[in-house]
């Protein structure tokens, strides 16, 4: 399957089940995992990539990765250091892999968006310019999924 | 400028203007405000009373402007405010005071304790006395434009974002559109999902709209800080904006400070009235829902309930609009004990969350939030000022509650038409 569009993503996201999604948004938050050194957000997507977890490792892990994100966000007033507002980013998108699935909601989407930001955030930071070539990333990690 | 302690008595001497001088003469010490004070009443400590924490600004205006005082003054009998003082009352200026403004509510004399707190703060920070968070976040406000160090490169990175996120287009810069949507910094580091949902419910209502390069951001850390000449720059700087794109309405962000800021102090701090409304983002809102512009579906399933920000509600008299539009989207809304005008703050605002050493305390204090929110059984909250919500994530976080905290904006745009 070519996957060459957020239109494209979004419907091939759209079709997968509950869990599928999560494995799914597993790997497009582990694509960005670099950008993070908390360990919380690793377990976390760890815990996501299992197709046997249970809904207590689930909770737990969900309990861990939102303590990741509370902690890693820049409060009101403070400098924005850019490199660690990539990682809080990678949190959030550790905590969408791992949130208990609510109506109308989409995993993967909700990572595959932190992730981008996470990257966006990369590119601030560095001072690379604002092109973020994520997406592209996500459709290739998606079409492989589905292939496999 | 050099700070110095005569800098900043001098700075006390000129504020001191006819209300407060008759707000310290009124005050009839009845401790009212001390109840009203979740600094206070969380800690039990008389010193977060909230007229003692003025007690320096109370000397300052004796000793200069009363009989007595004067009198006291010449013969040498009075203490004379100090460096050492100063600093001590540091803490009791800032880090506990959110200038949230139930006190001034509860006051039965009528006294406007933030008022007088605001102007306690000139001297404070002219005297080097105000906390080294709010010092570097209003010199990067007025050197770079953010208290945060947001960029126009940052700004343009998320919009490219929120375009993908979308598919809605960011507009930049448009001469003549009808609003220019500002934002805080809060939302362009931590909420990308802000700006989604204005690009969703402007494009639904047919509005045009724009981002300003040279004025995106809405945080006045002057009025923090308490330093009226960095509250005027910044608040200039978006009037400039506004008025070179000739726009109708500029749109305050979920943001307490930049609301009280720019809708309330702003033409004071300019000197002239502004040639556009200034609206917060809710009564934009609102307005578009009575127009019919504002078209939801479905509800929210979980039990909800509203976090009123300070500015907005108690300060700013935006009490009905959140729940009007709570009413389109959510079914099973409840109140908090203390709803809107009288509500508990988060205990962040202020500048308080941007004081490191202040963390402590702000998070005892906020115990007599966690006691609204469990009284409540409430599964999600919403709230409409992003420094509310982090300090409310944290607040949460910290007492082990899993409550998940949510925009209202956002809340509205998840609930658009399909299609719009």
């Amino acid at each position: 399957m070519n996957i060459s569009n957020d239109s494209e993503f979004r419907a091939a996201l759209s079709s997968l089940s509950g869990a599928t999604r999560r494995l799914v948004a597993a790997r497009l938050a582990a694509n960005v995992l670099t950008l993070c050194p908390d360990p919380r957000v690793q377990g976390a997507i760890d815990s996501a990539k299992r197709t046997n977890i249970s809904d207590a490792e689930l909770a737990a892990a969900y309990q861990s990765a939102k303590a990741a994100s509370v902690d890693s966000y820049t409060q009101c007033g403070h400098e924005c250091n850019w490199s660690d507002q990539a990682s809080h980013f990678v949190a959030e998108a550790g905590v969408a892999c791992v949130q208990p699935e609510q109506p109308g909601t989409n995993a993967a989407w909700d990572a595959a968006m932190q992730a981008r930001m996470a990257r966006t955030c990369e590119t601030i930071a560095t001072g690379h310019g604002t092109d973020n070539t994520e997406a592209a990333a996500q459709y290739r990690i998606l079409a492989e999924f589905l292939k496999a | 400028m050099t700070a110095t302690l005569e800098k900043g008595i001098s700075v006390l001497k000129e504020v001191i203007d006819a209300p407060i001088a008759s707000y310290f003469s009124s005050c009839v010490h009845c401790g009212l405000c001390a109840e009203a004070c979740l600094f206070y009443t969380e800690t039990g400590d008389a010193k977060y009373t909230p007229i003692y924490k003025l007690e320096p600004l109370r000397r300052v205006y004796q000793q200069e402007y009363t009989l007595l005082g004067r009198f006291a003054k010449l013969l040498g009998l009075s203490k004379p405010v100090t460096d050492e003082e100063l600093e001590e009352w540091k803490p009791l200026v800032y880090d506990s005071c959110t200038m949230c403004g139930r006190c001034s509510l509860v006051c039965p004399v009528g006294n406007d304790i933030v008022y007088m707190v605001r102007k306690l703060r000139e001297g404070m920070a002219i005297s080097g006395h105000a906390p080294d968070g709010l010092v570097g976040a209003a010199q990067r406000a007025v050197e770079i434009g953010s208290p945060m160090g947001v960029k126009l490169p940052a700004v343009k990175a998320q919009m490219k974002h929120v375009q993908a996120d979308t598919g809605i287009e960011i507009p930049l810069d448009v001469v003549g559109a009808e609003y220019l949507v500002l934002m805080s910094s809060m939302e362009i580091i931590n909420f990308p999902e802000y700006l989604a949902a204005i690009a969703r419910i402007m494009k639904q209502a047919g509005k045009s709209w724009t981002l300003c390069s040279e004025a995106f951001e809405a945080t006045n850390s002057g009025i923090q800080i308490g330093v009226s000449d960095i509250a005027r720059v910044l608040v200039q700087r978006i009037v400039d904006g506004a008025e070179k794109l000739k726009v109708k309405t500029v749109i305050s962000p979920e943001c307490g400070h930049a609301y009280t800021a720019l809708r309330w102090e702003g033409p004071n701090l300019i000197g002239r009235p502004y040639t556009f409304e200034v609206l917060h983002i809710l009564e934009v809102l609102d307005g578009l829902r009575d127009q019919g512009l504002l078209k939801t579906t479905g509800f929210e399933e979980t039990k909800l309930t509203f976090h009123d920000p300070c500015q907005l509600v108690r300060r700013g008299g935006v009490l009905e609009e959140p729940r009007r539009l709570l009413n389109l989207v959510a079914n099973n809304y409840v109140e908090t004990s203390d709803p809107g005008k009288m509500n508990w703050c988060c205990g962040g605002g202020g500048g308080v969350s941007a004081i490191e050493e202040a963390e402590p305390l702000r998070l005892q204090a906020f115990k007599i939030k966690k006691a609204q929110l469990e009284a409540t059984g409430a599964k999600t909250l919403v709230t409409a000022c992003a420094n509310c919500r982090i300090v409310l994530e944290e607040g949460l976080e910290h007492y082990k509650m899993d409550i998940p905290v949510v925009g209202l904006t956002e809340t509205i745009a998840a609930h658009l038409t399909k299609g719009d």
